[in-house]
């Protein structure tokens, strides 16, 4: 596998969309490049980012941040 | 990878019109840029490893539409949205300090883990019918259901979310569908093969092609503002 193909893999991998076959290629290919690869791989996470940016912000009930911060606190408490 | 990488930025104030950050590092993000004197999302994570709840409080009143909205993409059930939000920043908290900055943006791994946990969600709860058909009728309602024109009351990052539509919208519709069948319903290729009738080397071509042209796209979008 070359670079090319490497990011090309790298895109789908980080979107969960390796069948396993290609899966167990691609973590040969990703010790072969290392560094190199794995910075490339960080940047392609930039895609999840950009998928939720692309919706609309949904509204939610003002019931859920006050049941966090209850949580948050119960957990701080114990 | 060209050495250009996109900072997509916006100002939450609806009527104003998009302006880019200028970065001398350049990371490939597409992060809101947020009101002066406002505390980072990197601020944020630091503090709710340290323990604060208002550090939590900050990043839930800055992000809770957008998970609520990639949930919701996912899981098509408001009450299930809510619940599954109030969990993923539960989470938030107590996994912030598996967060490392070195390994990427806290955006982006919020919307990792939201995304993981909504579909694994849909999955526990073998919801994948009454989704699929809640998802057709939507379909069906609203064709172009990724990308929205939002009016300006509803309007936060809106400008972004524009920017970012406008490269996805520029995919043909069979890639769209495909990268949305794999990043929003956890579909293996295999999966969206046959749920598209479509041969597997087509939706690994599609998958492919889409997902290098969103990538390229965005770093264009970046390299043109």
């Amino acid at each position: 596998m070359n670079f090319s193909q490497f990011q090309n893999q790298a895109r789908l991998y980080v979107i969960g969309a390796l069948e396993p076959e290609e899966l167990e290629e691609f973590e040969k290919a990703r010790k072969k490049f290392g560094k190199k690869g794995e910075d490339f791989i960080t940047k392609c996470y930039a895609l999840h980012e950009a998928f939720a940016l692309s919706l609309r912000p949904a509204k939610s009930s003002t019931a859920i941040k006050d049941r966090l911060m209850a949580m948050v606190k119960a957990k701080q408490g114990t | 990878m060209g050495p250009g990488k996109l900072i997509a930025s916006t100002r939450r104030k609806p009527t104003k019109r998009v302006r880019l950050a200028k970065s001398r590092a350049r990371p490939l993000t597409v992060t809101p840029q947020l009101e002066p004197g406002a505390p980072s999302d990197l601020d944020l994570m630091l503090g709710i490893q340290a323990g604060d709840p208002d550090a939590l409080s900050q990043l839930y009143d800055r992000y809770n539409g957008i998970l609520k909205a990639l949930i919701l993409r996912v899981i098509h059930n408001e009450a299930e949205a809510d619940d599954l939000l109030q969990e993923i920043f539960m989470e938030i908290w107590n996994q912030a300090k598996n967060f490392s900055a070195q390994k990427g943006k806290p955006l982006g791994w919020m919307v990792t883990l939201a995304r993981r946990r909504a579909i694994d969600g849909l999955r526990k709860k073998q919801a994948y019918a009454r989704a699929e058909e809640r998802l057709q009728n939507e379909t069906e309602q609203q064709p172009d259901a990724w990308v929205h024109n939002a009016t300006e009351e509803e309007i936060l990052l809106s400008d972004t979310r524009s920017l970012i539509g406008k490269v996805i919208k520029s995919l043909p519709p069979a890639q769209q569908q495909a990268i949305d069948l794999a990043f929003f319903k956890g579909m293996s290729q295999r999966e969206i093969a046959a749920k598209t009738n479509t041969p597997l080397g087509t939706v690994k071509t599609r998958l492919e092609l889409g997902l290098k042209k969103i990538y390229d796209g965005l770093k264009e979008l970046r390299d043109e503002l």
